[in-house]
């Protein structure tokens, strides 16, 4: 029964690493949507922009595809859950995100000052709407979502979740991931781009870096007084994955803390976190873009990891049935399973690391703004 | 020795495509055969188009096409 | 209480976004087969028309990959958002294969594909034709993982009902990776998606032939296309035939459907009906033709195997459902009290208690426990029609794919046959048709798909979890919202979509619109390779 134990474990962390890779690239093609219109003050510039993650956007997508396919076989409650607990603004965040590849794509085949400029809103709408509702969610789940399971499994929402979802803490939230997309998406186009796209993008990238440290201390506080969960009852970490008839749980301002007073180590993580977000902006400031992608990188593992850590063991606590919450153990895929794809992930992951670091080497270099006028192969 | 690490990785590759037509060919006949008739259907398309430029360079002249 | 109302639409939702999406899906299938085999073509003759071919091709691909991705991504988090009893229930198995497609095969081709558009100057030709190669591969091996999990639908495979989690666990990777149906529908997918970019590229040359603009470019387009469609139609109608053996042993009210056989006939008389007016309200037909002793053979491979008709197929799973029952009532039991008799009880009949699930809903009260023993026959009697698959449409769809696959083999045939002798311009008969057929092999695939998945009907997971039970509990208006939202967004797709693909396929391979053959313009003459003809 160990290894089942250690199994979830394992998928726990890698939960986090796959959000961590979701937030890094995507959240950077996300910032560089954002910034799209305030960076390239014409047409050539923001062709020049968005060929700077040309090339890569489609494969840091499927990160976010990669995303949606772990969680169902890693954690299936969990997607069966959260993702219907958020329905509408999961159909928000689907169809912004399907509105990218799109305007990616044709954009720039039709020569026409409207087509162009509608593509461009989308790509601002597409940028910021899904960063700050992936915000948004993840404050949600720290403040618990109403929603609770009949014995056959079978999922209802108690209250609709349109009057929680924009609270002020989820806000916080949501505009901290977007700030933190604005810099890793400036300090792609710092690289990737030239004069004045690269200094206009390296001025938002560092306020962005520098409003993510901020709101991320201010968060920080903040949950110390929000209610916390935590097992009123011994639990079992190899029980059967069911959220059904599990033990007690309880609700309690500060609790999310409660794992960083009985580990103190664990205060590394939140430090990590800020130390990339200040060290980053330093960077950038200091022109070492390079340097600042992957601060900005160490910046959103911290923040996801540190969420992490605060809600650990639960993933998805429910405030109307906090005994059905959604934890690591009662929420994960059979041991069969996780071995499956752990066996998966341990080959392929590499692979994928390595064939993406080449893709990027290829295409390595500035985009130079002036051929972009007549070049038929670019966005 | 360049000559010897060639055909030591196309014995790799060789004793890949066995193991994999042997296990495939064992376990999914339909998997074989998409894997066979994808690369045949390739080769086929490939010669269709050779055997154009060759009659194209054999007639000599404006070809009808 | 589940609200039949709101499963209808969330049906609708996934049908509508589900038949969308694959609109797309196949020209991507093939059209980077067809891309990898231009581009070899490029690699052994080095002749610059074929590398401008696969960069034209390549461009059209473009514009058709973009929304297969982006609708895509709808079908990855639509279990999530609108079936979420059906991912508690089955995602232990059904993740699985989700997950490693985007690791394994989205991952590869998403990433390859912007060095396949972007990198042709950065890259060394063997490198380029390399990164294309992966690209065809991903975009197959996505198509084998998605359908190795649909394969799960229609027949699980590879999994246990566990009481304690509630949920089917994954028991054998390889019996799922393996399942008969999965290997039989991907290849069956995969190849009709070389015959839709077969006949993409084959009409769209035509056009061009029959214009005489860019005759060399079209001439070698259309060969490549013809042998490419000429081979896959074989194999599509080959591969339908082990599908439907596959149904036959595995699904037998999807085949009585496809088929319409509403009774068991004494083999192997059977017949093959050709057309009928199938009225399901009645279960009869209204009228039928069809050759008698053609069907026995066809769909058995054997003289003396009756095709179970579908009014028999009612009778004989009526007492699955009284033991399904029995099953669901003592799981609850189970589930309330953990009591050791009540998982006895549900032991025995476990292998029928999707049947109980699937008489719930005519239960009063959907509470299987308030069934008197007078309502007991009328439960029955609704349940066992249920198991029937709409039989209208699953006839019709069936019949309207494999027409279609029929008539490609000859359009196929005869376009290479006059490509090979070089005699195309003379038929402009075949080629006029050829480029009016270019939406029909898309058009067919989705026949494909209604049969494979109405005919599924009335289950998610064959045999263990009804669709009835497997949606969201969503209230109507988020519903209404993300129908009306998805109408929209995916209409103004579409329609951009066919803009950019019409301006595109007018413009031609060289960016402007073409020449006569007579006066060959500049942009030929320049260019090697178009050049080094002596006839020109």
């Amino acid at each position: 029964m160990e290894t089942y134990i250690l199994l979830k474990l394992i998928w726990a962390v890698l939960l986090g690493v796959l959000l961590t890779g979701l937030a890094v690239m995507v959240g950077m093609d996300m910032g560089v949507g954002t910034l799209l219109r305030f960076v390239g003050r014409n047409d050539a510039e923001r062709r020049a922009a968005l060929n700077a993650i040309g090339p890569h956007w489609d494969g840091n997508q499927v990160w976010f595809i990669l995303g949606g396919g772990a969680i169902f076989a890693a954690f299936p409650t969990l997607y069966a859950t959260s993702f219907s607990t958020f329905y509408v603004v999961m159909i928000l965040l689907l169809f912004s995100m399907i509105l990218r590849p799109v305007a990616f794509e044709y954009r720039s085949k039709v020569d026409a000052r409207r087509w162009r400029d509608a593509w461009d809103w989308g790509f601002l709408i597409s940028g910021a709407l899904p960063m700050i509702v992936f915000g948004a969610a993840i404050g949600n789940i720290l403040e618990g979502v109403a929603f609770h399971f009949s014995w056959d499994g079978q999922y209802y929402q108690d209250q609709s979740f349109i009057w929680y979802l924009l609270n002020p803490f989820a806000v916080l939230c949501g505009l901290m991931s977007l700030a933190l997309s604005l810099y890793q998406g400036g300090t792609m186009l710092m690289m990737r781009t030239e004069m004045p796209i690269a200094a206009r993008a390296r001025s938002v990238a560092m306020a962005g870096g520098l409003l993510a440290a901020l709101l991320f201390a201010i968060g920080g506080v903040w949950i110390s007084y929000l209610p916390g969960f935590l097992f009123a009852q011994a639990v079992d970490p190899a029980m059967p994955a069911t959220p059904l008839g599990g033990p007690q749980v309880i609700m309690a301002v500060g609790a999310w803390l409660t794992n960083f007073h009985i580990f103190p180590m664990l205060w590394i993580v939140p430090g990590l976190g800020f130390f990339g977000m200040i060290a980053g902006s330093l960077a950038l400031a200091a022109r070492r873009p390079a340097l600042g992608w992957w601060l900005g990188a160490l910046a959103w593992a911290g923040t996801i990891f540190t969420v992490g850590c605060a809600m650990f063991p639960f993933l998805m606590p429910s405030v109307t049935a906090p005994s059905q919450s959604l934890t690591v153990w009662n929420a994960s895929g059979s041991a069969y399973n996780l071995t499956w794809m752990l066996a998966f992930s341990l080959v392929f992951v590499p692979v994928v690391i390595i064939y993406t670091g080449w893709a990027f080497r290829i295409m390595r270099g500035r985009v130079k703004t002036a051929g972009m006028a007549n070049d038929d192969h670019s966005y | 020795m360049k000559t010897l690490i060639r055909f030591l990785a196309l014995a790799g590759v060789l004793a890949l495509a066995l193991l994999l037509a042997v296990v495939a060919g064992d376990y999914g006949p339909w998997y074989f055969a998409w894997l066979v008739g994808t690369t045949m259907i390739i080769l086929i398309a490939a010669a269709g188009a050779v055997l154009l430029e060759a009659q194209a360079s054999a007639s000599e002249r404006d070809v009808d096409f | 209480m589940i609200d039949a109302t709101v499963v209808e639409l969330s049906r609708m939702q996934f049908a509508l976004t589900a038949l969308y999406h694959f609109l797309f899906v196949p020209l991507t299938l093939g059209m980077t087969v067809m891309l990898a085999a231009m581009e070899t073509v490029y690699f052994i003759t080095g002749k610059p028309i074929y590398k401008e071919m696969t960069q034209f091709w390549g461009k059209l691909f473009g514009i058709n990959f973009a929304i297969g991705v982006a609708t895509g991504l709808t079908m990855e988090f639509e279990f999530g958002t609108n079936w979420s009893m059906y991912s508690h229930f089955v995602g232990d198995v059904f993740g699985t294969p989700l997950a490693i497609e985007g690791l394994m095969a989205f991952f590869l081709e998403s990433t390859f594909v912007g060095l396949m558009f972007f990198g042709w100057d950065r890259l060394s030709r063997p490198a380029h034709l390399a990164v294309t190669y992966l690209v065809a591969l991903g975009s197959n091996l996505s198509a084998l993982w998605i359908l190795v999990a649909n394969g799960f639908m229609q027949d699980p495979v590879g999994a246990h009902f566990d009481p304690d989690t509630m949920r089917m666990e994954f028991s054998s990777f390889t019996d799922l990776v393996f399942s008969e149906d999965a290997q039989a529908k991907f290849v069956h997918t995969s190849i009709a998606g070389f015959v839709c970019a077969a006949m993409f590229i084959m009409g769209i040359s035509a056009y061009y032939l029959l214009r005489r603009q860019h005759r060399e470019f079209a001439a070698r387009s259309f060969r490549m296309a013809a042998l490419v469609g000429l081979v896959a139609s074989l194999a599509v109608i080959t591969l339908g035939d082990a599908l439907g053996r596959a149904d036959y042993l595995l699904q037998a009210p999807k085949i009585a459907a496809m088929e319409g056989i509403w009774e068991t006939t004494k083999p192997p008389y059977e017949p093959w009906k050709i057309v009928a007016l199938p009225d399901d309200a009645a279960q009869r037909d209204v009228f039928s033709f069809g050759l008698p002793y053609v069907l026995t053979p066809l769909v058995t491979h054997s003289f003396d195997k009756p095709i179970p008709g579908i009014l028999a197929l009612e009778n004989d799973v009526k007492p699955r459902i009284v033991r399904g029952i029995g099953a669901v009532l003592a799981l609850h039991a189970y589930a309330t009290t953990k009591d050791k008799a009540a998982l006895a009880a549900f032991r025995q009949n476990e292998n029928d208690m999707g049947y109980g699930l699937l008489a719930q809903r005519f239960a009063p009260d959907q509470d299987l426990a308030k069934i008197t023993e007078a309502d007991l026959p009328k439960v029955l009697d609704l349940t066992a029609r249920e198991t029937i698959p709409n039989v209208f449409v699953e006839f019709w769809s069936f019949r309207i794919m494999v027409a279609f696959g029929f008539a490609f083999l000859a359009v196929f045939a005869f376009g290479a046959y006059y490509s090979l002798k070089n005699q195309l311009e003379r038929h402009p008969f075949l080629l006029r048709l050829t480029t009016w057929s270019i939406p029909l092999p898309v058009l067919a695939t989705e026949f494909g798909w209604i049969t494979a998945e109405n005919g599924r009907q009335p289950w998610t997971v064959f045999g263990w979890l009804p669709t009835f039970q497997s949606a969201s509990s969503h209230a109507l208006g988020y519903m209404l919202f993300s129908l009306t939202g998805f109408a929209l967004l995916y209409s103004s797709f579409i329609a951009a979509e066919l803009y950019l693909m019409f301006k595109f396929a007018r413009l031609g391979p060289q960016g402007r619109p073409g020449h006569t053959p007579t006066q060959p313009g500049p942009a030929l003459a320049g260019a090697p390779g178009y050049a080094d003809k002596p006839w020109q």
